[in-house]
């Protein structure tokens, strides 16, 4: 079984004057065509590096020492230069981001920001297919009366529609791989859930391998196919997401878990912050390649 | 005993497109003691409420009583005392170039409780009643946590001994397992202190576990208050019935709770 993204040893460690920070510890992941994988974490863990490393930026921060290998659709990101990289960047791979209002541009109205990015693979699009094919894609996200939303600017629109926007936009040159990074946690939770419905089916019928990147359980539950638990750079879990949540082996997942506030109501549980057992190995479930 | 009677509230902004009725004709009563958990979502006037309650903000009509006293326009300090605010974001709520000892006693000055020594005592008392170490007090806002953070924003409320605790989403910038724990200290400071609490929030999972009692916005209205037990029952309006419908899950059991409570069955 061939990934599309195949993440091997990754390391990252930041230079300060206080010497290195050590932020990611030698991490595997791995997405296969179509699937849906979600990294869940807690803030400071090193979920939204390890994306800023697939999509190719860190490794152009001067201060950011990044290993390993992180191959995608057979090459490895790692040995491509900057060039290259950016080639990737919103044609093969795109990503969506927490707030949809500041992650657009403000001065541009949603038309021109569409064809700022259907032009980039192909430079001699005209105004008129950018036009009727971002109005098609709007269509795909549900989003009625797409003639007004293209001629709008995105502080004209709601978040929520910002972020169908946002969906649309990252999928309009059909990328193999998504990455999301808390997509829709700036927006309230029926918004938060309508747009996650939304993406799901577009990815499912456009075969897009995502890379779902989230704090929150419950979101998570219902997204994806298979999760990694990383805490403090280092994968503690991963399995097929009914798996993991039936029967969490890890310390940290089984206290992720438990600090959950459930709406059956069982109280607020007694779990500790921080624990030496959130440090134990990795444990995988079967079942997955 | 009713600690705060909020009688007929209104709140009107005058904008370009003409008045946005934030706060519409809303009337409930806290209880002393209790914890009543205000949910709905952006725009449904929560904040706006929290403000007129807290005094930041005028009401256009009607009125909010404490302790059977209506409160006017301009409060007594004795009256700001008694009514104090955790914020939603510990780190842009706290002065950056302030010690946290400084942004604790802050209360402490404006109310002119004690003197300095005293003022010291009691900022060190407020940390230590959150779980902070008394000498935190020395200590700059951004070597803290998130949670240490959030801590001091309760302390800094407490130190003034209120009687009421308005807190607006005091735990969803916080990680899980930070949020656990400090959602477990605001129910022992409850408990212990007699406090009583307004505590707005949009996650009906937290709402479940820490109010007695709920009450429901939108776009300005009170739609629904009730008892948890009763939201969590049988929820009334068929907006509630969404909310809860739209909450993320993590077991089975919750999902099928959600699911029934989301069809009104």
């Amino acid at each position: 079984m061939t990934a599309l993204l195949d993440i091997r040893d990754l390391r990252l460690g930041f230079r300060t004057l206080a010497g290195q920070i050590d932020v990611l510890h030698g991490i595997d992941l791995a997405i296969r065509a179509g699937e849906q994988v979600a990294l869940v974490g807690e803030s400071g863990s090193g979920k939204s590096v390890t994306a800023r490393i697939i999509l190719g930026l860190l490794q152009e921060t001067r201060s950011a020492r990044v290993s390993g290998r992180v191959g995608f659709d057979g090459r490895d990101v790692m040995m491509m230069s900057p060039k290259e990289r950016a080639a990737l960047r919103g044609i093969e791979m795109s990503m969506i981001f927490q707030d949809p209002t500041s992650s657009l541009n403000p001065t541009f109205t949603i038309e021109r920001q569409f064809a700022e990015v259907m032009r980039r693979p192909d430079r001699k699009l005209t105004r008129a297919a950018c036009r009727e094919r971002a109005a098609r894609m709007l269509d795909e996200v549900s989003i009625p009366d797409t003639g007004r939303v293209l001629d709008a600017y995105p502080f004209q629109l709601s978040g929520g529609m910002n972020q169908r926007v946002m969906i649309a936009m990252a999928l309009a040159n059909n990328p193999k791989l998504l990455l999301a990074d808390e997509p829709g946690t700036a927006l309230d939770v029926s918004v938060q859930a309508q747009t996650l419905d939304l993406m799901r089916d577009l990815v499912t019928r456009h075969g897009t391998s995502v890379l779902f990147i989230s704090h929150n359980m419950g979101v998570v539950r219902e997204f994806a196919d298979r999760i990694y638990v990383i805490y403090r750079g280092r994968i503690v879990e991963e399995g097929p997401t009914p798996a993991v949540f039936a029967d969490p082996g890890h310390a940290y997942t089984r206290a992720l878990l438990k600090a959950v506030p459930r709406i059956t109501g069982r109280g607020l549980p007694d779990v500790p912050e921080v624990s030496d057992d959130f440090f134990d190995p990795m444990v995988r479930h079967g079942g997955t390649s | 005993m009713t600690l705060l009677r909020v009688s007929d509230l209104s709140r009107t902004f005058q904008t370009a497109n003409g008045p946005v009725h934030a706060v519409r004709n809303v009337s409930f009563d806290v209880q002393r003691g209790e914890c009543l958990a205000v949910v709905g979502e952006s725009g449904s006037g929560k904040t706006t409420l929290a403000n007129m309650i807290l005094g930041i903000l005028t009401s256009s009509s009607g009125d909010i009583a404490f302790k059977g006293t209506p409160l006017p326009a301009k409060r007594t300090p004795a009256q700001r005392r008694a009514i104090q605010f955790v914020q939603q974001n510990p780190l842009s709520s706290l002065n950056p170039k302030r010690s946290v000892g400084a942004s604790v006693r802050l209360g402490l000055d404006t109310y002119g409780i004690g003197d300095r020594a005293d003022r010291t005592r009691r900022v060190e008392a407020a940390l230590e009643s959150v779980g902070l170490p008394g000498d935190m007090r020395r200590r700059a806002p951004a070597a803290l946590s998130g949670g240490q953070r959030q801590r001091v924003g309760i302390a800094r409320a407490l130190v003034c001994e209120p009687e009421l605790l308005v807190l607006d989403e005091p735990t969803s910038a916080l990680d899980v397992l930070v949020q656990a724990r400090v959602l477990r200290l605001l129910n022992d400071l409850r408990r212990d202190r007699g406090l009583t609490y307004i505590f707005i929030t949009h996650d009906l999972a937290v709402v479940r576990n820490v109010a007695d009692r709920v009450a429901v916005f939108r776009a300005g209205e009170l739609v629904e208050i009730g008892s948890t037990e009763a939201i969590f029952s049988s929820p009334d309006h068929a907006y509630t019935r969404r909310l809860i419908g739209a909450m993320p899950v993590v077991d089975d059991t919750e999902l099928d709770l959600r699911n029934r409570l989301a069809e009104g069955t």
